[in-house]
């Protein structure tokens, strides 16, 4: 019996990694063989054609529905909807839910984006798909480590000189488990265009369309880093960008961008583009690589290329925007996070790999990092809210466009796309809530544009088509940060080294021989256990005993005032079943509204107060009890269902097309 | 790349890749390989990971 294990070998061109980055041609055996592949494809296509169609034909036999479309809209909370609804400024979901159906949907444990989207896409638990937030640790290092996707370096490399040959495909691995409901109806031939759903990073093959979203980095390797470049020269590096001088020159002034490091030379320094600034007539003129454009103070230019020459001629091919903060004695410019350029990407980003180049010559260029909305330079005052709100709407044109292209083309078969707008601007705009400044109707009015799009959207409904729109998980203010690490250093649980109070991030100093548990990542914690972190110390017959006990402290945690900042912690293993339980945290923290995990106890480190002030502009957040942030679940559709879950999407895909629900998934068909 | 298992070994891989709640059986043997494959992997270079987070808005 033989099985095929050929998505651990996957094939891909290009290798992109922080300090290292950008598309690997290839040899020319692989070129040979690309082009036998083709002549080879060519021939037998009539015969794939012939059996595609009548796959197709028989895959709709019993469907109840010619086309699904699930339109997500990330954070879209239930409070505000029903209040906004309520107010008469939501006419087309009040239309929706009068006419269809419309219920909070339960999210999961931790109502995380990551989490939740992976289990509409698979219609399984956390313990099921691998994901269980964005973060997770390593078992050997107790660093972190993006929970959805590993990125590696070649296994073989050839040593010539001072350059670096890659003799071996890079390491890229989805690290979601099971399989989304797009996958096995593409196997009955229902054909699904899937757009941006989180953690589609990165593609996997099935017979349908894909455009992989959150996870995607940046040309960097990185999430997003973004560039700061100015005449006021200092060396402050922003925490999650970076400040570089301009130089002035008789003609304005140069500088240099700086993309991945050149992975084909031994100290791998990083590839650079120079350009220059020129004043003309009120606005300025950017030139770099024989390319210009226009650089209007206040507003942002629309993507431009950028080439990086690597030290053996091969091209990394990014794009950024341009943004011209500062004007008079002084200049300063931002630049987007170097997007990969969807025409020519340097990553896969799309199944199959040539939808992300048709979209991009159909449409323009579009952002492509995972997180595109550049939050963190809002939150380091780079950006103002304007240049965030004008950013973040570009992002959601771009998406809408490929969206209704999508909407256009299909006649049957499933549209699903994620629209993260409403997750960003909530997130960043929440404090002006509960104020009167002219951002207080910001999350109002972007409330408003997804009804306009949902609105658009009900113009594709036909009698045959069932509609849903859905949020992941819904927002509440975040205005006080719980350190848990801190917390576990209180109560005795967590130690540093040579007597220390404090660490710096990552556990630096902390003491793993005297540690039983430790936090990383914003939805739980995690006991130090004997056989399985490196250094672990907790027995394992000590650790129930040990998750009860801390489990009832923590819930006593108060403040001076004696609100309660945790509503329950929660035993993982009280909350759901599978075969990924054991890479799980052992806690999952239900923190009351207001409250989040602290900004440094997210990342390992350990503060001198275990409570402390949200001062962030990132004022709205979901890290809460997922009882207090359920998403919203409209449709076309009677839903009867008393407490729909958002695992429960892809049974129902499967039941309107005919497709009984797997033995392993666990959520119900809603029809 | 295909491995080849035998005949029984297939058939229990199967029935327990069922009852663990995996949705296939090839899910459930690269589960497998992946775990203890991990406890003999060196670690990466942690400076790489951690440098993959930068800009992760959820992080600082």
């Amino acid at each position: 019996m033989s099985i095929s294990l050929s998505a651990l070998v996957s094939t891909h061109l290009a290798y992109i990694g922080p300090g290292a980055g950008f598309a690997f041609l290839g040899s020319f055996l692989t070129l040979l063989a690309g082009l036998l592949m083709s002549v080879i494809s060519f021939l037998l296509w009539p015969f794939r054609t012939a059996w595609r169609l009548i796959r197709r034909r028989r895959g709709f036999q019993r469907a109840r529905v010619k086309k699904i479309i699930f339109l997500g809209l990330d954070g879209l909370d239930p409070q505000l909807t029903e209040q906004f609804m309520a107010e008469g400024k939501l006419p087309n979901l009040a239309r929706l839910a009068a006419e269809g159906s419309y219920h909070r949907l339960r999210t999961t444990f931790p109502a995380l984006s990551p989490v939740a989207w992976s289990t509409f896409a698979t219609g399984v638990s956390p313990a099921k798909h691998n994901i269980f937030d964005f973060l997770d640790r390593s078992l050997k290092t107790y660093l972190p480590q993006l929970s959805s996707a590993r990125v590696g370096r070649p296994r073989r490399v050839l040593k010539l000189g001072r350059l670096r040959i890659p003799l071996s495909q890079p390491i890229l691995e989805l690290r979601r488990k099971s399989q989304p409901f797009w996958k096995i109806l593409g196997k009955q031939g229902i054909g699904c265009t899937i757009l941006r759903i989180p953690i589609t990073f990165p593609p996997e093959k099935f017979d349908g369309k894909l455009l992989s979203a959150m996870s995607t980095p940046d040309l960097k390797g990185t999430q997003g880093s973004f560039a700061q470049f100015t005449t006021r020269i200092d060396k402050a590096t922003y925490e999650n960008g970076s400040r570089y001088p301009l130089r002035r020159v008789a003609d304005g002034f140069e500088g240099e961008v700086e993309g991945p490091a050149d992975t084909f030379l031994e100290n791998e320094t990083p590839l650079r583009i120079p350009f220059r600034v020129v004043p003309k007539n009120g606005t300025f003129e950017l030139h770099w690589q024989q390319r210009s454009c226009r650089l209007t103070p206040g507003e942002s230019t629309p993507w431009q290329r950028l080439a990086f020459r690597t030290a053996i001629g091969s091209t990394a091919n990014g794009m950024a925007r341009f943004l011209v903060t500062e004007t008079g004695a002084e200049f300063t410019m931002y630049v987007s996070p170097i997007n990969i350029d969807p025409e020519r990407p340097a990553l896969p980003i799309s199944h199959p790999a040539y939808y992300a180049v048709y979209l991009a010559n159909l449409l323009g260029p579009y952002s492509t990092l995972g997180m595109a909305e550049d939050t963190w330079a809002l939150n380091e005052g780079v950006i103002d809210e304007d240049a965030f709100l004008s950013q973040a709407y570009d992002i959601f044109a771009e998406r809408k466009a490929m969206y209704m292209e999508a909407l256009e083309s299909t006649n049957r078969g499933v549209v699903a796309c994620v629209f993260d707008t409403s997750d960003r601007i909530q997130h960043m705009f929440f404090r002006h809530l509960a104020t009167s400044d002219r951002h207080q109707g910001t999350i109002a009015k972007m409330y408003q544009q997804m009804d306009d799009l949902v609105g658009k959207t009900i113009s594709f409904v036909q009698p045959d088509t069932a509609l849903f729109v859905l949020s992941d998980h819904g927002f509440c203010a975040f205005r006080r940060g719980v350190n848990i690490n801190s917390w576990l250093r209180d109560n005795g649980y967590l130690h540093l080294k040579d007597g220390k109070q404090e660490s710096g991030p990552f556990f630096e100093g902390v003491d793993w021989d005297r540690t039983r548990a430790y936090a990383l990542g914003l939805g739980g914690f995690y006991l130090n256990l004997k056989n399985r972190e490196a250094c672990g110390i907790v027995e394992p017959q000590e650790a129930e005993q040990l998750k009860q006990e801390i489990i009832g402290k923590l819930n006593m945690l108060r403040e001076e005032n004696g609100d309660a900042p945790i509503h329950a912690v929660y035993a993982t293993r009280s909350l759901y079943r599978g075969p990924y339980l054991d890479a799980a945290p052992d806690f999952v923290v239900g923190y009351n509204r207001g409250y989040r995990c602290s900004w440094d106890g997210a990342v390992g480190k350990v503060a001198t107060l275990a409570l402390e002030d949200n001062q962030k502009a990132w004022s709205g957040d979901h890290c809460v009890d997922p009882a207090f942030v359920p998403g919203v679940l409209f449709s076309n559709r009677k839903v009867e269902a008393t407490n729909p879950g958002i695992e429960d999407l892809a049974p129902t895909a499967l039941a309107l097309f005919g497709l009984e629900t797997p033995g392993w998934m666990e959520g119900k068909a809603l029809l | 790349m295909s491995i080849k298992l035998n005949k029984d070994l297939w058939a229990k891989v199967k029935k327990v890749a069922m009852a663990a709640g995996y949705s296939s059986p090839e899910e459930f043997v690269e589960h497998v390989l992946e775990r203890e494959i991990a406890k003999l992997e060196d670690a990466q270079t942690d400076q790489e990971i951690v440098a993959r987070l930068k800009g992760l808005g959820y992080i600082d």
